[in-house]
């Protein structure tokens, strides 16, 4: 296709050299540099998050790794899992919510029911988790359908409230004295501390794979359109009940499964730990800390939030005061969170590579095919 | 029965109104949804308490002390946390009055202990008969102080230089500064009057629910139910939404039993927000924040 078929422009573009002749192919060529640089870029990130995760797997083999170590991991990872799903939602979507407790508990008492009357496998609970906390996700996501900003996040903590009044009251879920269930099992097998960490590991790679893929495609460009202007997507054809309604369901899923490995990972769930907000305003705060609309803002953030309390353990409301003090200095300071900052100088050598490339286009062809060349670099 | 059930509610409700009208104040002012409001009062209440038990001293005296010592409390929030990021968006905003409420918290549990405390009243707290309903003396007591406390904020709203000047700064505050109104000062103002009405709102209800670092938390949330239900911009529908969340808590209690009673006002919350997005008194071309 000619350049000026590409803009829309009926006859040649005055200044744009014709398909064919040297500079264009040269400045295709340039093109195709940086698309490769930047699929480089794809590949170092996709390895480097492989390769912790190689690491994390490989971590309980190391002779200095403790037993009662895997545990702590397990918890950090299904404080990941939540707080992937809050970021979908507050993040990406640009809702915030302060609700995410509720959908952590939905989790946990399906798989506390489905393990204590029906015996069901972990494997099966975690899908069972996922599909109850999602239709729960979705009908929350119609409900709040027109709310925005600070709305959105009252009806949300009350929804987290209304969970803890319902957890505490109903009969079924046992309030307080609550429901013990019997040993895990997963494919038939009894759950270690080591195997239920390796457990979670595994879904958390999975989750991650799928939230990166969810992000790069149409469906995370449209939640991210949502965020920056509800207007001008819905005006470009976004569907912002669709979306919204999906965000919401991926997001309560997501968290939904981290509520299954919780009720696990004790084999108790009570409404003394999900009846509270605690769960709901510690996922916002992992999801904040670590970067709300980056891959690994919820592992820094999750991490920051279960380390801080443990190291503390004997100093519990040192580690509030601490919790505080760091989320206020983060938000002072790093507004775009931990991981902005860790990623700072990488991304700035990146964009240096691409401003070389770009420059090199810019010397050698005529400026008009320039300017079509500097579309690329957002 | 259903006279007694609204007479309670209504003395509930003037209870969440001290903490609701406080959002709304901070929120129209400084976009912030303040979550440390209840924490605060939680830190007043525990004060009274000290200066009560500790210092001997006199109820209203105690009482005078911990709502200046709230004001300034109020005032070191805004200095040293919120002004620093007063032009960011929202998020970073509220999340930072999370920060707020997890250092009080954590300083109260520290210094106070987590367990729960009793709060001495001043007054005899036999139940007095008003034409036909049974009142208790503490619900009284507490309604006079609310409506007091409301009289005082209408007034200050109405006929003083400040009030008038929080107003402004309410409606536009770009314009306002271009009139000469000095922003800043009157936010600080507004952080200082949140911390005014917490103490109110933590002391009044201390006999109550005891003195703990979790006390408010109840009340902040239904605070905050209401302020929703006024719109997070009225005042007047801020108070009318705390006394009906007040009257159908108690009526849902009384009828249905007691363990719906909290649920009462999540349910009312989640069902307004469905049907009115904006709020019972809300402004549609407000909602974008």
């Amino acid at each position: 296709m000619s350049e000026s078929r590409r803009l829309g422009v009926r006859g040649p573009l005055p200044g744009v050299p014709q398909s064919g002749t040297a500079s264009v192919r040269d400045a295709e060529r340039k093109r195709a540099a940086i698309a490769s640089l930047q699929a480089g870029f794809r590949r170092q990130n996709i390895f480097l998050v492989a390769s912790l995760f190689l690491t994390a797997a490989l971590a309980p083999a190391l002779p200095f790794v403790e037993d009662w170590m895997s545990m702590q991991a397990s918890l950090v990872i299904i404080y990941i899992l939540a707080a992937q799903g809050v970021s979908i939602l507050t993040g990406q979507t640009g809702l915030v919510t302060v609700g995410h407790g509720g959908f952590l508990a939905i989790g946990a008492y399906t798989s506390a029911l489905l393990a204590k009357y029906f015996a069901v496998d972990l494997s099966l609970s975690i899908v069972a988790g996922a599909v109850m906390a999602g239709l729960i996700g979705c009908l929350l996501g119609l409900i709040f359908l027109r709310l925005a900003g600070a709305f959105m996040a009252i009806g949300t903590l009350g929804f987290a409230f209304f969970i803890g009044t319902i957890v505490n009251n109903v009969p079924i879920f046992e309030g307080r004295d609550g429901i013990q269930m019997p040993h895990s099992r997963i494919f038939g097998m009894l759950l270690g501390d080591t195997g239920f960490y390796y457990v979670a590991l595994a879904v958390l790679a999975l989750t991650t794979a799928f939230v990166y893929i969810l992000l790069r495609s149409p469906v995370g460009r449209a939640f991210r359109a949502l965020r920056d202007s509800e207007k001008a997507a819905e005006s470009s054809g976004v569907n912002r009940l669709f979306y919204r309604t999906l965000a919401f369901t991926t997001s309560a899923a997501l968290t939904g499964i981290a509520g299954v490995l919780n009720a696990n990972i004790t084999g108790y769930v009570s409404a003394e730990t999900y009846g509270d907000i605690w769960y709901s305003v510690d996922f916002l705060v992992a999801t904040v800390v670590g970067g709300s609309s980056a891959l690994m803002g919820p592992f820094v953030g999750g991490a920051f939030i279960v380390m801080v309390p443990f190291y503390l353990e004997q100093l519990a409301d040192f580690a509030f005061i601490l919790k505080g003090v760091v989320l206020i200095l983060v938000l002072q300071f790093a507004p775009a969170g931990v991981c902005d900052v860790i990623a700072k100088p990488f991304r700035d050598l990146r964009r240096k590579q691409l401003q070389r490339i770009q420059d090199d286009v810019e010397k050698t062809s005529p400026p008009a095919l320039a300017a079509l060349f500097s579309r690329g670099r957002q | 029965m259903f006279g007694q059930q609204v007479v309670s509610g209504l003395a509930a409700g003037s209870l969440y109104a001290l903490t609701a009208v406080a959002v709304v104040v901070v929120f129209r002012n400084t976009r912030t949804i303040n979550l440390a409001q209840g924490d605060i009062g939680m830190i007043g209440a525990f004060l009274a308490l000290l200066f009560i038990k500790h210092w001997q001293m006199n109820y209203y005296a105690a009482m005078a002390l911990a709502v200046v010592a709230c004001m300034a409390l109020g005032v070191l929030i805004e200095r040293t946390v919120m002004r620093r990021i007063a032009n960011a968006d929202w998020l970073t905003l509220f999340t930072a009055t999370l920060g707020v409420f997890y250092i009080l918290h954590g300083v109260a549990g520290w210094v106070w202990g987590r367990d729960t405390k009793a709060f001495p009243v001043p007054f005899d707290p036999t139940p007095v008969e008003i034409l036909g309903t049974v009142v208790s003396f503490g619900h009284l007591t507490n309604m006079v102080w609310a409506a007091v406390i409301g009289l005082l904020l209408f007034m200050f709203f109405r006929y003083t230089k400040q009030g008038i000047a929080m107003r402004a700064v309410t409606d536009d505050p770009e314009t306002a500064r271009l009139m000469g109104i000095p922003v800043p000062s009157i936010v600080t103002l507004t952080w200082a009057m949140a911390g005014f009405l917490a103490a109110f709102a933590g002391i009044l209800i201390a006999p109550i629910v005891y003195v703990s670092p979790q006390m408010m938390d109840e009340i902040l949330i239904k605070g905050y139910v209401a302020a929703v239900f006024g719109g997070l911009y009225s005042i007047p529908g801020a108070i009318l939404g705390a006394l009906m969340i007040g009257v159908a808590e108690n009526l849902a209690g009384g009828y249905l039993g007691s363990q719906f009673k909290t649920a009462t006002a999540f349910v009312l919350i989640v069902a307004l927000l469905a049907i009115r997005p904006q709020g019972l008194l809300g402004v549609q071309t407000r909602r974008v924040i």
